[in-house]
C-alpha cells in the first residue's frame, strides 16, 4: 500500500465513529450537555459521486506562498494567477493548468463558487482569487451564465462589493435576505437536533446547492472562529449552505463539533464539493469571523487548494495555531473557564478571551466521518515558496 | 454653502439623490438630536437603497420588490407597488413618476399618485444604480455592463453603450455628459446625446461608488481605496487621497466641502478643490453607504446613525437605530427619515 493508498483507505468512517464524544481536550468544567441525537436528511436516491470530499486527492494540500501577492492590503490580480496555476498543476499532476481544471469541471456544469464574505471587507474571498477561479472555469468550456458565485447573506456579498468587482455574465447570489427564513431552502433535506431548546431544530439545505448546482468549489479564508476554533472548508460549506445554524452556539458552548462535519456528509452537498481553494492572502488569528480590528489580521499571502477538506483544515488549524502562539494568545483548543468572557468588544479587542469553547476537534470528528486526512503526519502537504 | 448640481429643468433629477449634497432635493437642513420616534413603518423586508422625500410622501424600496408610498407625516401607507423582482435601487423622482431598477434588469415608472406601473424598460441584468434623469431622458447603468438611455415618459429606448464591467454606480448627469465609475475600474464620461465615450481614467479595482460633479471636478471612490478628484471635463486626475480601504460610499459635496465613507470606518472630509483632509471621524467597523450634507452637519448611517458637525467632524449626536448598507437620512428640516438594513423606517423628531 503506498501512502496515497494509506490515506484513502483512512478516510473511510461513519457518523457513529463521531458521536462517541467531543474533544478530547476539553476540560470537565467546560462541557455542556451531552450532544444530542442529530437526524440527517439528505436527497434520497442521490448517487455519490467519485468527486465527493474527500475527492480525487485525499489528504493532499498544495500551498503556494508569494510575499508580494498582497501589500498594503491589495492583493495581486497578475500574482494569484500565478499561485494559482501553479498550485492546481501540482495538485493534480497535470501539465496544463486546464487540464488541471477539467478533472473538476466539465462544460455542462453548473458551477457554484462558494465565497466567504463574512468579515469583509477586513477578511473575506478575494474579488482577485475569485476572478481568476471564474477565467479558470470559464477555460474548460463553462459559459459565464452557468456560474454561480453565492454565499448565504446577500447583505455580506454587498459590503464586499463583489457585484462591481466580478465579471458580467456570471450570477452573483445570496442565498436569503434577512436573518431568518425558510425561503431559498429545501424543505426536504436537513439536519435536525435541539441543541439549546430552540423552537425550530431543523436546518435546511439551501435549494441552489440541492438542485441547481453539478459542481462547488469552496473558497474559504483562513480565520479563527469564536465557536469552532477556526472557520475554513468544512465550516464555510456547512454553515453556508444550511441555515438556521447560529442556534448551535449558546456562549460559551457550542455544537459546532460535530454539527459541521455532519453537515457536509448530506448529499448532495458531500458529492458536489469537488475542490477547495483556501484564500490565505490574509489570516485572521483573533477576532474571527467577523473581526475588523486590522491588529489580529496578518497579510499571509499563501494560496492552498485541496479536494480534502479535512487535511486542508488541518492545515489551517496548524496555521492558526502557531500564529496564536507567535503573538502569545492562549491555544484555540484552550478551555479554560476564566478566558471566557459575554462582552463582544472585550472580545474583539483582547486576545486572551473569548465567547465559547471553542470547538477545533469538528476538523478530526469529520475525519472519522470519512471526509478527509485529519492527522497531520499522514498529509501529503506540499509548500510552495517564492 | 448650498448644495450644487441644481437641476436644469422641472423633472431633472441628475443624480444619485438628486444634489450632490445627497440630501433628495430638501436642502440643507440642520440635523438637531432627536427625541423619539414621531412614527414607526415596517417593510417586511430588508432595506437596501435610500429613501426619498417629495411633497409629503417617503417613498421607500424594500428588498422583496415593494415601493412603498408612505404619508411623512403619519407614517401611514398610501400605496405600495409590487415589482417582479427584489429591488436594491434607490428610487428617483421625475415629474409624476418615480424611477428605479429592479433585479430582473428592468427599470420601473411608477405613477407618484396612484401606484400605478407606468412603463418598464429591459436591461441584460440587475439594475442597482439609481435612474438619473436630464431633459426628458432617463439614464442608468446595469450589471449588464451597459448604460441605457430611455425617455423619460415613455421608457423607449434612446441609445445604449457598452462598457467594460457591471455597472452599479449611479450617473452623474450634466447638461451635456454623462459621468459614472463602471466595475471594470474606469471612471466614465459619456455624451449624452449619444453614449459616445468622451473619456476614460483607470484606478486600481473596480468601482460602485457613485460621482459627484461640481465646480469642474468629478470625484468618486474605488475599491483600490483612493478618493479621485477628476477634472470633469478630460478626466486628469486632479487630486487622489488613500483610505484604508475600499470605498464604494458616495462622496457628498457642497461648497469646498467633500465628504466620503470607507470600509475602513472613517468618513473623511476634504477640500473639494485642493484635496486637504479637514478632518476623518471613525464611525463604525465599515461604512459603504454615502453621507449627507446638512446645514453645519454631515450625517451617515454605518451600523448606526451618526451626526458630525461638518467643521469638525466631533459627533454631535448618534442614535443606535437603522444599521445600513447603503441608505442615506432624508434631512427634512425637524424631523429625520431613516431606513434601516432590516426594514424599519423611522421617522425622528
Amino acid at each position: 500500500m503506498d501512502r496515497r493508498s494509506f490515506v484513502k483507505a483512512g478516510c473511510i468512517g461513519s457518523a457513529s465513529l463521531l458521536m462517541q464524544g467531543l474533544d478530547p481536550m476539553m476540560r470537565a468544567d467546560a462541557a455542556p450537555k451531552a450532544t444530542p441525537p442529530i437526524e440527517l436528511q439528505g436527497l434520497s436516491d442521490y448517487k455519490p459521486s467519485p468527486l465527493g470530499m474527500p475527492g480525487l486527492f485525499p489528504g493532499r494540500v498544495v500551498a503556494v506562498r508569494k510575499s508580494n501577492a498582497i501589500v498594503r492590503n491589495r492583493v495581486s490580480q497578475p500574482i494569484v494567477r500565478q499561485m494559482l496555476e501553479h498550485s492546481m498543476k501540482e495538485l493534480t499532476g497535470e501539465k496544463s493548468v486546464q487540464a488541471a481544471w477539467a478533472k473538476f469541471v466539465e462544460p455542462n456544469d453548473i458551477v457554484g463558487i462558494k465565497i466567504n464574505p463574512s468579515g469583509a471587507p477586513a477578511c473575506c474571498s478575494s474579488p482577485e482569487v475569485i476572478r481568476e477561479i471564474i477565467s479558470a472555469v470559464q477555460s474548460v468550456g463553462v459559459p459565464s451564465r452557468n456560474i454561480v458565485v453565492y454565499d448565504r447573506y446577500s447583505y455580506e456579498i454587498d459590503i464586499g462589493s463583489y457585484q462591481a468587482l466580478l465579471p458580467p455574465g456570471i450570477r452573483i447570489v445570496g442565498i436569503q435576505e434577512a436573518f431568518s427564513g425558510t425561503a431559498g431552502y429545501e424543505p426536504k433535506i436537513y439536519c435536525s437536533a435541539e441543541f439549546f431548546g430552540e423552537w425550530e431544530t431543523r436546518s435546511y439545505m439551501a435549494s441552489i446547492v440541492a438542485h441547481e448546482l453539478t459542481k462547488i468549489i469552496n473558497v474559504p479564508t483562513m480565520k479563527d472562529h469564536s465557536a469552532s476554533g477556526v472557520t475554513g472548508s468544512l465550516k464555510n460549506l456547512a454553515y453556508g449552505t444550511f441555515n438556521n445554524v447560529a442556534r448551535t452556539h449558546r456562549a460559551p458552548y457550542s455544537f459546532t463539533n460535530p454539527l459541521i462535519g455532519l453537515m457536509c456528509t448530506v448529499e448532495p452537498l458531500r458529492s458536489k464539493a469537488v475542490l477547495h481553494i483556501m484564500d490565505g492572502m490574509r489570516q485572521v488569528w483573533h477576532g474571527g469571523p467577523l473581526t475588523q480590528v486590522q491588529n489580529f489580521i496578518d497579510q499571509t499571502g499563501i494560496l492552498l487548494v485541496a479536494t480534502d477538506p479535512v487535511a486542508l483544515d488541518t492545515i489551517e488549524l496548524d496555521a492558526i495555531e502557531k500564529k496564536r502562539r507567535e503573538r502569545g494568545a492562549p491555544s484555540l483548543w484552550q478551555h479554560d473557564p476564566n478566558s471566557i468572557t459575554s462582552d463582544n468588544d472585550v472580545f474583539c479587542h483582547d486576545a486572551s478571551k473569548n465567547l465559547f469553547f471553542r470547538q477545533p476537534g469538528h476538523i478530526a470528528a469529520a475525519g472519522k466521518l470519512g471526509l478527509g486526512v485529519a492527522d497531520l503526519e499522514q498529509i501529503d502537504y506540499l509548500l510552495l515558496s517564492a | 454653502m448650498t448644495p450644487t448640481a441644481k437641476p436644469e429643468a422641472p423633472g431633472d433629477w441628475p443624480t444619485l439623490l438628486k444634489d450632490n449634497a445627497r440630501t433628495g432635493g430638501q436642502g440643507l437642513h440642520q440635523a438637531k438630536s432627536p427625541e423619539g420616534a414621531v412614527w414607526q413603518f415596517r417593510t417586511g423586508s430588508s432595506v437596501r437603497s435610500a429613501p426619498v422625500l417629495e411633497d409629503g410622501v417617503l417613498y421607500v424600496a424594500s428588498v422583496n420588490g415593494v415601493l412603498h408610498a408612505i404619508d411623512a407625516v403619519t407614517g401611514a401607507l398610501k400605496w405600495k407597488f409590487q415589482a417582479a423582482a427584489q429591488i436594491h435601487s434607490t428610487p428617483s423622482l421625475s415629474e409624476n413618476r418615480v424611477l428605479f431598477g429592479c433585479d430582473d434588469g428592468r427599470v420601473c415608472a411608477i405613477d407618484r399618485r396612484s401606484g400605478e406601473k407606468l412603463w418598464e424598460a429591459p436591461t441584460g441584468a440587475e439594475v442597482w444604480a439609481s435612474p438619473v434623469v436630464r431633459n426628458g431622458v432617463a439614464f442608468f447603468g446595469s450589471a449588464d455592463a451597459k448604460v441605457h438611455a430611455v425617455d423619460s415618459a415613455s421608457g423607449e429606448t434612446r441609445w445604449v453603450q457598452d462598457l467594460g464591467g457591471r455597472i452599479y454606480s449611479t450617473i452623474y448627469a450634466d447638461q451635456h455628459s454623462l459621468s459614472l465609475g463602471c466595475g471594470d475600474g474606469k471612471v466614465y464620461s459619456l455624451e449624452a446625446s449619444t453614449g459616445k465615450i468622451l473619456w476614460s481614467t483607470p484606478t486600481g479595482n473596480g468601482i460602485d461608488s457613485s460621482p459627484a460633479v461640481a465646480d469642474g471636478l468629478l470625484l468618486i471612490g474605488s475599491e483600490d481605496f483612493f478618493l479621485y478628484a477628476l477634472k470633469a471635463a478630460t478626466g486628469e486626475v486632479r487630486w487622489k487621497y488613500e483610505t484604508g480601504l475600499g470605498i464604494s460610499s458616495s462622496p457628498a459635496v457642497a461648497g469646498d466641502l467633500a465628504v466620503v465613507g470607507s470600509k475602513d470606518g472613517f468618513l473623511y472630509a476634504f477640500d473639494t478643490q485642493a484635496g486637504r483632509l479637514r478632518w476623518k471621524t471613525l464611525v463604525g467597523e465599515v461604512v459603504t453607504a454615502p453621507p449627507v450634507i446638512g446645514d453645519g452637519v454631515v450625517c451617515i448611517q454605518a451600523e448606526g446613525t451618526f451626526a458630525l458637525d461638518s467643521a469638525t467632524g466631533n459627533v454631535v449626536w448618534r442614535a443606535a437605530l437603522a444599521g445600513t448598507v447603503q441608505s442615506v437620512p432624508v434631512l427634512a428640516g425637524d424631523i429625520v427619515y431613516l431606513a434601516s438594513l432590516s426594514g424599519e423606517v423611522y421617522a425622528l423628531r
